[in-house]
């Protein structure tokens, strides 16, 4: 509750650290990305642009493990942008672990004709500018994507974030009942709310089912929500 | 394309008409798609789009309803929603009925994209009745292709020139002639003027078996009264009137000019292994025994034609001529054990015999119609020619007929005068039981005997029928029972009150309802006809029906009728009992498209039906 404060957010909110941050920024897409306002705390739910990005992964640690592929679409006035749709796999180092590969399903031959880190994460930028980031499960994108940041630019930015696995916890917690942590899955989240099937552990395909998923949870909720009540 | 949206690519391309479109112009409508999400109970467009879109189901239900909240159809998974295509002031509502995942795309945008596909704008612009005609003709233009009879013309089959000779020339030299031409028959004409027809048979039964004089004029021995043809007619005309008047060669004439023979072996030869065959071994059967083998036959005619491509029209006609020669056949079988009929009669087909629209494993409808010279000793020769008659087709797989519709039942086997009577009753009286009875005995024909006591009936019925108002609108009340349903939801057919059913009955709910309008048209107009299509022909142009309504009506019905021989046709491949029944999990999606189409054809005849009374 504490950021909430106005003094916090002062302090401590993405917009504050957006803006000093800029001044430090070296030239080049951290700077570009930064030079871009986010949206206000108050934007009305139907107004706040949105990118739903998904990351493939060699593993869950940012730091040791490698960005394999991101995908993404822009989510505008409850619309979802097929045509705004990217997908692009990294060029990462070593050789893929088998047990992985199951996963992702992305093959060694396949990353080692994919385009280098610093291009794709500039690439995410850009459409990152200015917008709120969706995910699910924020945890990877989020250190993934700062620790990319910090490897090409010495620096990480504020990613303003709405989480649909948080969206979904906090109506579960309220209810003050026991749940089973598997409920929160994407896959099962979109099936609770009977979104059909999607092909899983694609990139863009991931970031499209999120996109998804986020309009049904919101279209059961007001529309009178505004980002604040969303973001992380 | 990036293989993400593959999945996307792929559900849209299994789509009727999408799948018209090649992989890169999906790919490019794929890019155009925005994805909505619409809660339940919400109306369409979604909130915040204004633009012409056309909008896809990913998920969910929509129910199309018209201003006074009247449903029209409802729409799920796969189905594609074109109210909000083009600008125009249609009322229809459209709701979604569960939370729905909508792939929207501009249609404008999408109008472009696929410009250079006409098949597929077609969809977006024709109405129901334009697409159902489209379908219609290419499924006509197979049927020219792959069939002959109904099709061929009696020009390309006829033998010309033809030997013709005087009237006074002997028998002998007659006999010369045709043998050294190679000919079983020959035309007698006098200045122009076709006289009479001499054939083998001729020759041996009224010559030879008489002990007539070979000297003696052709003349004596030709058939005076024959029938001829036009040369505009069909092949399948020409088998007709050779069942009908049990003939095998028939004259073709051009303004009543000689100019060609038709024989059956020509037919046979045009047709190969089909319904002129069965008619005519059908003819030369001895026993009950030698035609339940030939009927064994029809089941499997009728799937060779169907999977031919024939129309429904062609294989209907032809099982009914096939029907016809058994009916013949056991009549003659019947006269010979009975001794010659003891009055004038005539053996009448009611329902879809009588209409020429039966398939195999229909049961029998029939009447027989007697002179009013009958005695109430005579009864019993019919009672036994009905009896013979009846349980013979019954032998052959043609059914009793449930409702007994029969003449073996005495409220069918009458003179002319009570059919007369009945005629008269049920038009001045249309009560519940008369209006069942039209649909069976206003679609009457002769099938053995004198054509005229039915034609006499017939003419007086539709003077009567013409003029009274109150039994048209009570006949169209009756028929507006049977509705076609609304379309489909998902793998089940939607009813009128949004009920589901699992299978379409296409005959109760889509054959039925357009023959009963035809009978209606043609029975308010004083059209003879009772054969379905030549009635809405017919009809079309006049105030009853216009020649655009007709023409749908059509199209409909024959969409219709093909569905079922097909599904017909399945199910006698498999052995099993044809019906009528349709799964909708049977048919393809672009089928489900024309079949609302032709619901919808006939829900607007039936409304304007409606509201004329």
């Amino acid at each position: 509750m504490l950021n909430h404060h106005p003094l916090t957010r002062w302090l401590f909110g993405y917009e504050a650290q957006r803006k000093r941050m800029l001044k430090k920024a070296p030239e080049g897409p951290l700077r570009d990305f930064l030079s871009v306002p986010f949206p206000p705390l108050n934007t009305p739910l139907n107004c706040i642009p949105i990118l739903a990005v998904d990351f493939e992964t060699t593993g869950l640690d940012a730091v040791q493990d490698q960005l394999l592929s991101v995908g993404c679409v822009e989510l505008n006035h409850n619309q979802i942008k097929l045509g705004s749709s990217y997908h692009q796999i990294i060029n990462a180092k070593g050789s893929l672990k088998a047990n992985n590969v199951t996963i992702h399903q992305i093959t060694d031959d396949q990353k080692d004709q994919g385009q280098p880190l610093a291009e794709v994460i500039e690439q995410l930028l850009k459409r990152l500018a200015g917008k709120v980031m969706l995910v699910h499960f924020a945890r990877i994108e989020r250190q993934f994507l700062r620790q990319a940041c910090l490897e090409l630019y010495g620096m990480a930015p504020p990613f303003p974030i709405i989480d649909t696995l948080v969206v979904a916890k906090r109506r579960l917690d309220k209810r003050d009942l026991a749940y089973d942590p598997s409920e929160l899955r994407l896959l099962a989240l979109r099936e609770k709310y009977d979104l059909p099937e999607h092909y899983a552990h694609n990139a863009l395909n991931d970031s499209i089912a999120t996109a998804e998923l986020l309009l049904a949870q919101l279209s059961e909720r007001s529309k009178h929500l505004s980002l604040q009540q969303l973001i992380l | 394309m990036d293989s993400a949206l593959t999945e996307i690519s792929e559900f849209i391309q299994a789509i009727p008409p999408m799948d018209l479109l090649p992989s890169n112009i999906i790919e490019q409508v794929v890019k155009e798609i925005s994805i909505c999400y619409v809660r339940r109970g919400q109306s369409l467009p979604p909130e915040g789009i204004v633009a012409a879109n056309l909008y896809i189901l990913r998920k969910g239900a929509l129910s199309y309803v018209t201003e006074n909240n009247e449903l029209l159809g409802k729409y799920s998974e796969g189905d594609i929603c074109t109210a909000f295509c083009l600008n125009n002031d249609d009322k229809t509502k459209v709701t979604s009925d569960e939370d729905t995942l909508l792939y929207s795309i501009n249609y404008h945008n999408f109008h472009q994209l696929v410009s250079e596909y006409p098949d597929v704008l077609a969809f977006f612009q024709q109405t129901s009745e334009q697409r159902l005609n489209k379908k219609m003709l290419q499924v006509n233009e197979d049927a020219i292709l792959n069939s002959s009879l109904l099709n061929s013309s009696i020009a390309h089959l006829c033998h010309d020139p033809v030997v013709s000779v005087s009237p006074d020339t002997s028998i002998q030299q007659a006999a010369i002639l045709m043998t050294e031409q190679g000919f079983s028959c020959l035309v007698i004409v006098q200045n122009d003027q076709l006289l009479g027809i001499v054939t083998d048979k001729d020759i041996r039964r009224r010559c030879v078996a008489q002990g007539l004089g070979i000297e003696q004029p052709v003349s004596a021995i030709m058939t005076d009264d024959m029938a001829t043809i036009d040369i505009k007619s069909t092949a399948y005309d020409a088998l007709m009137m050779m069942t009908q008047k049990h003939i095998h060669h028939l004259p073709v004439t051009a303004y009543s000019q000689l100019k060609g023979m038709v024989t059956v072996t020509d037919l046979m030869n045009n047709e190969g292994q089909n319904a002129i065959n069965i008619t005519s071994i059908t003819h030369k059967a001895k026993s009950v025994d030698e035609l339940i083998e030939i009927s064994s036959m029809i089941p499997k005619l009728q799937i060779r034609m169907a999977k031919l491509g024939t129309t429904a029209d062609h294989v209907g006609k032809s099982i009914s001529a096939i029907t016809m020669a058994f009916t013949i056949r056991l009549i003659e079988m019947a006269e010979k054990l009975l001794g010659p009929p003891p009055v004038p009669y005539a053996w009448l087909a009611a329902g879809s015999q009588g209409r020429q629209e039966q398939f195999a494993h229909s049961d029998q409808d029939n009447a027989l119609i007697i002179s009013n010279e009958m005695q109430p000793q005579h009864g019993y020769w019919f009672k036994d020619l009905a009896t013979f008659v009846s349980d013979g087709l019954a032998a052959c797989g043609f059914i009793y007929c449930p409702g007994n519709v029969m003449a073996t039942n005495p409220q069918w086997c009458q003179t002319q005068k009570k059919w007369s009577q009945y005629f008269a009753q049920w038009i001045n009286t249309p009560d519940p039981k008369a209006l069942m009875h039209c649909s069976t005995f206003f679609d009457l024909i002769t099938v053995y005997g004198e054509s005229s006591l039915l034609e006499q009936v017939r003419v007086k019925m539709l003077k009567k029928t013409q003029s009274s108002t109150l039994f048209i609108a009570h006949l169209s009340r009756n028929a507006l029972n049977l509705r076609p349903p609304l379309g489909f939801f998902r793998d089940f057919v939607l009813i009128q009150d949004g009920e589901n059913k699992a299978t379409l009955d296409l005959k109760h709910n889509g054959i039925a309802p357009i023959v009963d309008l035809a009978r209606i048209y043609a029975l308010s107009e004083g059209i003879s006809s009772v054969n379905t299509i030549e009635r809405l022909k017919q009809a079309a142009g006049t105030p009853s029906l216009t020649k655009a309504s007709a023409a749908n009506l059509i199209d409909a019905y024959e969409f219709l009728s093909m569905l079922r021989m097909m599904h017909q046709a399945n199910k006698l491949q498999k052995g099993q009992q044809p019906n009528n029944y349709l799964s909708p999990k049977d048919i393809s999606k672009l089928e489900r498209e024309h079949l609302k189409d032709a619901f919808k054809v006939i829900k607007t005849l039936q409304d304007s039906r409606q509201s004329t009374y």
